[in-house]
């Protein structure tokens, strides 16, 4: 493709900083088009069907043990008295994490008018999707009596009627969850619509052509489409952005509205957004920066994706630091000598290790993303990424673990080890969120084509040419 | 209360009961009804019911279970042929039957009846009353009409019933290991008695354990009069008749000594467990607890020494408590008689002298002691008295100063006792040796388990030609026996016993024996051919000989309705102490101190299953040690120093999971090895042994329980044993213990105080709440409760719902009163349906008591050293649902399944419940129990880790789990028989709860319904008023034999309970969060001597440090 030029005899060519692209240089609209819908197209490579088979083994592992749990019951995991939530609300709560913060991103970016999102938003909004998929089955298959949920719907019935409990925030939960997925998921389709126009118009077979053209919803790409769908996605991305802030501060108030030392703490709302968006961050920089090898999108996800995700973890972290430190302070300035105790249990007592290990995974090691070289070095940050999806980990721990363990009355003290079923249902959860994953990225464009236009130079009408002296084209 | 009975020679029930004819059946879908009009006539039909199925067509499976329904049925229609001699209610065939067209009379469908009797102790009765519902006995109650009882009972009475319907027992008969019929087991015994009748006895020795039934004493006497050949043996292997023969030879004549602790001002325990392990527990608690009831402040109070090596429950009631090796309480003896006995005790102080001095310290622990009885006010109101497991010199000792203090008749009244002319367990042993039995009749007991282990009794119980046993369950002793009867409980037979005081009781049976099994005075009358065989009339010619023939009849029926004879209590004998007999008995020799190398060790009676009887009884097996808090197993307990000496490694709680090391301890040459516990309070250099685990053959419950402490006593030293070595072996054991951290923490759950404290502040109680509550704005009244109660809302007539409701349940519980039994825990396991949950799940922190003790261990500020750990105080507080009126748990359950009701109460509905457990982890008090895995319907075998059998892949009785479950959604994952059975004993008033359901104390809501229906059906519907105080009582209060639970009506002013929360002690827990319980507790008063050494102002607990992050060095 070459654009037509101009005479710009006489003129002064605008100033453009010196800033280096966001897609590498060389790559024109149709390389785009073509790199990234061949994802989807043609055969699967091999690393794309080994990665499938062990995750399809994880999820029939989460299968099997769901189907060990409900038909035994709760007491296969480690659950006891006083610890009654154990890893099954410690992976809820760090999968549900991890699922708002890729809509965070996209919706919260792209207000924000951050160009760089493209090329990873779309990957983030997967991840949302399929993270609160994991998320969602730890509170409907942790209760008793599974067969019953149902009943948390306020849905007539002739027992009286009986209502579901309304203060509690387990019902909250319930609404707030559900409203974030739907939520994104439209969002997430919105912003495929016109990619799956694409791949509808380069399928070549039957069934593709059929399935895709459902899909895309008779997108022809007209300038009043644009329009409308481009108010929609506004739309859509205020929604989104506004229900992650809700449906993490409701995730917190599970904690908070009870009256335990530790979780009785009007912090916690913004806390678990922060944490959120950490353990988000965390999770798209593990998944991607392996990807964008194994996929070839070096071009596409640049180091300065990387570099500028690195920054923005960078800033949550330090956020997340600062809400560590508000706890330890209030613990003191409140005077309460539970409060205190608590706080002092898990610095000192038996989740002391998972507590430090928070502290230094989300605090300390992210620290290093202050220089330029680790931000633009994927390996490092992708170890940085790990320690931080670990450290996001143990949080949740030492908030479930190291609070109920030790709460009001000292004879009721005791202590808490996961059993192999808990072990093997988080592992599970790997496997579905990889198998969905990897299905996603099979059949759907992974990083958004018509996105990753608007940040090529040919794409701005500022500039018609593009800049020579970054590659554009003459 | 219902108190029902079937007078004896009563019109006989006469429900029209119609029933198929048995012999032309008529064809499908016609019956033709046939009415019994009299027993006979229903007796011919259980006869015609006995006869083989295949005579009468029909399913013959049904039959070939020794369990079935079926089966139980069966028994349980012919039980009602007794029920025309006031013993039973009836339990009817379900099918072949319509409802009584008259009802017996007294009789309601579905209200249970009461009926009055007795569970035989070894020296005396608890007074019970049994609940029967549709003909099954299914809660245990104390008689509270008995002049010595206040209805409390032990917990051994409330878990009896589980004993009933254990599918571990003898269901057979059998000879040589295989079943043979009743009838032929019968036969044998009468060959027997033809031959013995023959002989005049030779050959025969029976073995016996101690009893207090009159009748077996009378049909004993009739027997040696018959058969005076025969030699008549008894062993116990805790032996707790040391005080009466101290007393026979200290007075000269037979007496037995009973100890009136309600009289006493001033108590002196020289390792006298009287709260714990000695017989009779529950009176000593009652009188004890009358001892310091505190109503105001000035009431009086007694006080309490105990002299102890082992920290027992009574030592953890103590005011002063002085820790000694049990070989050493006799210096403390001597030194007592010393300053007490006067120029009269002069010989035998000097044969007590020989056992040396005691050490500096204790000497001015025993001379406070000493000044504080000699006191003029305490003349006549002290009580010295030794434990069954000190030599007779300190008995001796201690009588004798009772003697001196003038306290017999006041505080110790002796009562004639039988002349004792049984043999021991040694003399049988050299008959056996000797060759000189051929029969050997063992009656109870379980020898070969317990006897002494020099006398290898497995091995010398089969010297004997033929022996026959008479056993509850298939033990070690059976094992060895060649016939095997099947022996009744006491709810299935007929017998009589006397209580401690002499007063004569009934033991009623409450349903036909399950299995046939025979009664020990029945198998003595058949032993002496002796007439009539059956028990009843045994007991009734007892009656009738005791009460003389005149008046028997109306006096029968009042015995039997009231559960007692009134006025038959023993009478104090006139008794004077003889110093120089005393003397004479007096054997002492010094033993030298315990050290590293030369331990002594001690033989405890197990608090829980006793001396092993108890063993496959699951409640109690699964209650935890009110000291120690181990369930599931015994432990050698060493005191932290010992440990420390030893080099046993430290131990850090970790939840109820213990990893704790293996230890070998030898004695001479017989070694055994177990779990080594580290417990504070103990003496040092002494190894602490229960006895009663480590079966070797039990049922499913009790296998693989514990170590057998029998293996190390010796005929000669069965209650302790110096010169042990203790070995740590490489081992570890998992000990299940559900309370790993007693330390208050300074969190003042437990509000304490010493008696001075008390009378100068009454309401220091008030003033001890957490400070906390004290911090910026938290004070009282300025802060709303964080979950206010939606009742508290206003309705149109301004009145709350609450305002409106006729009552407001609370509870108030004396933490002084309170000695920390578990009577109330069973009790409350009985009422409710509580399962058990095996230890693997109790290590997994999973027990479902909805009542529990906590168990603080006080040490003070100076906890860090070993040695102060020996001076613990420890505090019992039972912690059940508090019934917050602004409750934590209500607001977070999504599901709207707990809420509150307008009496208070806050109700759980199981059927709502879908068992998110959020209410539990905002509970404080984490009284809310989850049940994790259908502990009802899983055998303990399936309740073990890491992996559990999943009824999708699981097999039962050679059948697929889900085809059972869709077969028959009520079943089980347990085999057929034992499911059957258990079902019996749930009471049919409380849900059995499933799996992934939240439960919790209800405040026994289902008595308070009861109470209710009971009242309107009085008073009329639309005229009932509120329950009379006393009306409702919860099945822990009922129990509690100290009665420090009071349950009642908050909005009756006058209500015992409203009066108790009136008083300054009164706290609640917690206070500060503004749950505003309605459980409240009575702060423990103290009440130490200041003149003594030990003395602490305030109580320890009170000096404790607050909770920080550390790990509370209590611990280990």
């Amino acid at each position: 493709m070459s654009v037509s030029a101009v005479s710009l005899e006489g003129q002064r060519l605008p100033e453009f900083p010196d800033r280096e692209p966001w897609i590498a240089p060389g790559c024109d609209l149709g390389w785009v088009t073509d790199r990234l819908a061949r994802l989807s197209e043609g055969p699967a490579p091999r690393w794309w069907w080994r990665a499938f088979w062990i995750s399809l083994l994880g999820s029939a592992l989460l299968v099997a043990l769901l189907a060990y749990q409900i038909s035994v019951g709760v007491g296969v995991w480690g659950n006891n008295r006083p610890v009654m939530w154990g890893w099954d609300i410690i992976n809820f709560v760090w999968w549900i994490g991890i699922g708002h913060a890729g809509t965070l991103i996209s919706a919260m970016l792209f207000l924000l008018r951050q160009r760089w999102r493209t090329a990873v938003h779309r990957a983030a909004e997967a991840m949302t999707i399929f993270a609160v998929l994991c998320a969602a089955i730890y509170p409907a298959v942790h209760v008793g009596r599974v067969w019953f949920d149902w009943w948390l719907l306020p849905l007539p019935n002739s027992y009286g009627p009986v209502w579901p409990q309304f203060r509690s925030p387990l019902m909250w939960d319930l609404f707030a969850l559900g409203t974030y997925f739907i939520v994104s998921v439209l969002f997430c389709y919105t912003g495929l619509i016109p990619d799956l126009a694409v791949l509808r118009d380069r399928a070549r077979t039957k069934l593709g052509q059929w399935v895709y053209g459902l899909l895309a919803l008779g997108w022809t790409g007209s300038a009043r489409q644009w329009s409308h769908y481009q108010k929609a996605y506004l739309l859509l991305a205020g929604l989104s952005t506004a229900l992650v802030v809700s449906v993490h501060s409701i995730v917190a108030l599970n904690f908070a509205a009870s009256q335990l030392p530790g979780w009785h703490t009007t912090l916690f709302p913004p806390y678990f957004v922060v944490g959120a968006i950490v353990s988000g961050l965390g999770m798209v920089l593990t998944l991607l920066i392996p990807l964008r090898r194994l996929a070839e999108l070096d071009d596409v996800i640049t180091l300065r994706h990387i570099d500028c995700l690195g920054k923005l973890t960078l800033a949550m972290c330090s956020l997340l630091g600062y809400a560590y430190g508000t706890e330890l302070f209030m613990a003191w300035y409140s005077g309460n000598p539970f409060e205190r105790f608590a706080v002092l249990h898990r610095a000192t007592g038996p989740c002391a290790g998972a507590y430090w290990g928070m502290i230094g995974c989300c605090l300390v090691v992210p620290q290093l993303l202050w220089w330029p070289k680790v931000r633009r070095n994927p390996a490092m940050v992708w170890v940085i990424a790990l320690l931080i999806n670990v450290g996001m980990w143990l949080e949740r721990y030492v908030i479930v673990v190291g609070v109920l363990e030790r709460d009001f009355l000292p004879p009721n003290w005791s202590a808490y080890w996961p059993t192999w079923a808990d072990v093997g249902t988080y592992v599970g959860t790997f496997g579905l969120f990889m198998t969905c994953f990897l299905l996603f990225m099979r059949f759907l464009p992974l990083v958004p084509i018509f996105e990753v236009k608007t940040t090529l130079p040919q794409a701005d009408p500022q500039q018609p040419q593009g800049s020579p002296k970054l590659g554009g084209q003459t | 209360m219902n108190l029902e009975h079937q007078s004896p020679e009563a019109d006989p029930i006469s429900p029209e009961v119609a029933r198929s004819k048995p012999d032309d059946e008529p064809a499908a879908g016609q019956t033709q009804r046939h009415y019994w009009r009299s027993l006979q006539q229903w007796a011919e039909l259980a006869r015609w019911d006995s006869q083989p199925q295949q005579e009468r067509g029909g399913t013959a499976e049904a039959w070939a279970e020794p369990v079935s329904r079926r089966h139980f049925v069966k028994l349980m229609s012919a039980s009602l042929l007794l029920a025309g001699f006031g013993c039973t209610g009836c339990r009817r065939p379900e099918e072949p039957i319509l409802p009584f067209s008259t009802q017996p009379p007294g009789y309601v469908h579905g209200l249970s009846q009461y009926y009055a009797t007795a569970m035989p102790t070894q020296t005396g009765a608890v007074p019970l009353l049994v609940k029967v519902h549709e003909g099954r006995p299914i809660k245990i109650e104390g008689n509270p009409l008995h002049p010595d009882s206040n209805g409390g009972t032990d917990l051994f009475a409330q878990a009896s019933i589980l004993n009933l319907y254990d599918p571990d027992r003898v269901t057979q008969f059998k000879h040589a290991g295989q079943p043979v019929s009743r009838t032929e087991a019968l036969d044998t015994l009468a060959d027997l008695a033809k031959q013995f009748a023959a002989n005049q006895g030779a050959g025969l020795a029976v073995l016996l354990q101690r009893s207090s039934s009159p009748s077996r004493e009378r049909l004993i006497r009739a027997l040696r009069a018959r058969l005076p050949r025969a030699g008549w043996y008894v062993y116990d292997p805790v032996d707790f008749s040391r005080a009466e023969l101290a007393a026979r030879l200290a007075f000269g004549r037979p007496v037995r000594p009973y100890c009136r602790l309600d009289q006493a001002r001033v108590i002196v325990a020289l390792d006298w467990d009287f709260l714990g392990t000695e017989d009779n527990q529950h009176v000593a608690i009652r009188q004890f607890a009358q001892g310091r009831r505190l109503l105001k402040p000035t009431d009086p109070m007694n006080r309490l020494y105990v002299v102890e090596s082992l920290l027992t429950l009574t030592g953890a009631q103590a005011d002063h408590r002085l820790v000694l090796p049990p070989s050493a309480i006799i210096q403390a003896a001597a030194f007592l008689c010393d300053r007490l006995l006067g120029p009269a005790g002069a010989p035998l102080l000097s044969a007590l002298r020989q056992a040396g001095p005691v050490s500096d310290q204790a000497a001015a622990w025993l001379a406070g002691c000493a000044a504080d009885l000699l006191k003029p006010e305490h003349r006549g109101h002290s009580l010295v008295f030794a434990g069954h497991r000190q030599p007779l010199a300190v008995h001796l000792a201690a009588q004798a100063i009772n003697a001196a203090l003038g306290n017999i008749g006041q505080t110790v009244v002796y009562h004639a006792a039988a002349a004792e002319p049984f043999e021991t367990l040694a003399q049988l042993r050299q008959a056996l040796d000797a060759g000189a039995v051929q029969t050997l009749v063992i009656l109870g007991g379980n020898p070969v388990y317990d006897a002494p282990a020099d006398f290898d009794w497995g091995r010398t119980q089969r010297k004997a030609k033929t022996v026959l046993r008479l056993g509850y369950y298939e033990d070690e002793t059976s094992a060895a026996a060649d016939w095997l009867l099947p022996q009744a409980h006491y709810l299935e037979a007929w017998g009589d016993a006397r209580t401690s005081d002499g007063t004569l009781l009934p033991v009623q049976p409450v349903i036909q024996p399950l299995f046939g099994g025979l009664s020990e005075l029945e198998v003595l009358a058949r032993l002496g051919a002796l007439e009539p065989v059956d028990p009843y009339h045994i007991v009734r010619a007892t009656f009738r000989e005791l009460v003389g023939a005149a008046q028997s009849e109306e006096l029968w029926k009042r015995f039997l309705h009231d559960g007692f004879l009134p006025g038959s209590a023993a009478k104090p004998e006139p008794v004077q102490f003889d110093f120089i007999a005393a003397a004479r008995a007096t054997e002492v020799t010094a033993e030298p101190p315990p050290s590293k190398d030369a331990l002594e060790v001690v033989f405890s009676r197990d608090l829980k299953v006793d001396d092993g009887r108890y063993n496959n009884n699951g409640w109690l097996q699964e209650l935890p040690d009110p000291i120690t808090k181990l369930t599931w197993d015994n432990a050698i307990l060493i005191s932290p120093a010992t440990a420390q000496a030893l080099g046993l490694p430290r131990l850090q709680p970790a939840g109820p999971d213990w990893r704790v090391p293996v230890v070998q301890v030898t004695v001479a040459d017989r070694t055994l090895t177990g779990p080594a516990w580290v417990q504070p309070g103990m003496a040092d250099f002494v190894l602490g042994l229960t006895l009663g685990y480590g079966r070797s053959r039990t049922g499913r419950v009790g296998q693989g329980t514990g170590y057998n402490a029998y293996a190390l006593r010796s005929w000669a030293a069965p209650n302790f044993v110096p010169g042990a070595k203790l070995k740590l072996t490489t081992q570890t054991y998992q000990l299940a213990c559900t309370q790993s951290h007693g330390a208050l923490e300074g969190r003042g759950a437990v509000r304490e105080a010493n008696r001075e404290e008390y009378q100068r502040q009454p309401n220091l109680a008030l003033e001890l709440d957490h400070p906390a509550a004290h911090g910026p704005g938290l004070a009282h009244g300025q802060r709303r409760p964080l979950y206010p109660n939606p009742l508290d809302q206003p309705g149109p007539d301004g009145r709350t719902p609450r305002q409106r409701a006729l009552h407001a349940w609370g509870m108030c519980i004396d933490l002084t009163a309170c000695v920390g039994c578990g009577a109330c825990v069973i009790a409350c396991q009985s009422e409710n349906n509580i399962p058990i949950v095996g230890k693997d799940q109790v290590a997994r922190g999973r027990e479902m008591h909805w009542l529990r003790l906590d168990r603080y261990y006080a040490t003070g500020p100076a906890a860090s050293q070993p040695q102060a750990l020996a001076q613990v105080q420890v505090i019992h507080q039972p912690m059940l649902c508090q019934h917050c009126e602004a409750a934590p748990c209500e607001s977070v359950c999504p599901f709207n399944a707990t809420v509150h009701d307008e009496e208070g109460l806050n109700v759980m509905a199981y059927n709502r419940c879908v068992g998110t457990r959020y209410c539990s982890n905002n509970c404080p008090y984490k009284v809310r129990r989850f049940n994790y895995l259908d502990y009802h319907r899983r055998p303990l075998y399936l309740l073990r880790g890491p992996v559990y059998a999943s009824p999708l892949v699981h097999r039962t009785e050679g059948q697929w789990d889900l085809s059972r479950w869709w077969r028959h959604p009520d079943g089980s994952l347990r085999p057929k028989t034992e499911w059957e059975l258990l079902k019996l004993v749930q009471n049919p008033d409380v849900t059995v709860r499933m799996r992934g359901v939240m439960e919790k104390c209800t405040f026994c809501t289902q008595r308070i319904e009861q109470a209710k229906i009971a009242n309107k059906m009085g008073a009329g519907p639309s005229k009932a008023g509120p329950l009379p105080d006393g009306a409702v009582l919860t099945a822990c209060q009922q129990a509690c034999p100290a009665g420090a639970i009071v349950f009642g009506n908050l909005k009756d002013p006058n209500s015992h309970v409203a009066q108790l929360k009136r008083q300054g002690r009164n706290y609640v827990v917690l206070e500060w969060l503004l749950t505003q319980p309605r459980v409240s507790y009575l702060a423990r008063i103290r009440n130490p001597n200041p003149a003594m050494p030990d003395y602490v102002l305030p109580p320890l607990s009170r000096l404790e440090p607050e909770a920080s992050g550390r790990q509370p060095s209590a611990e280990s």
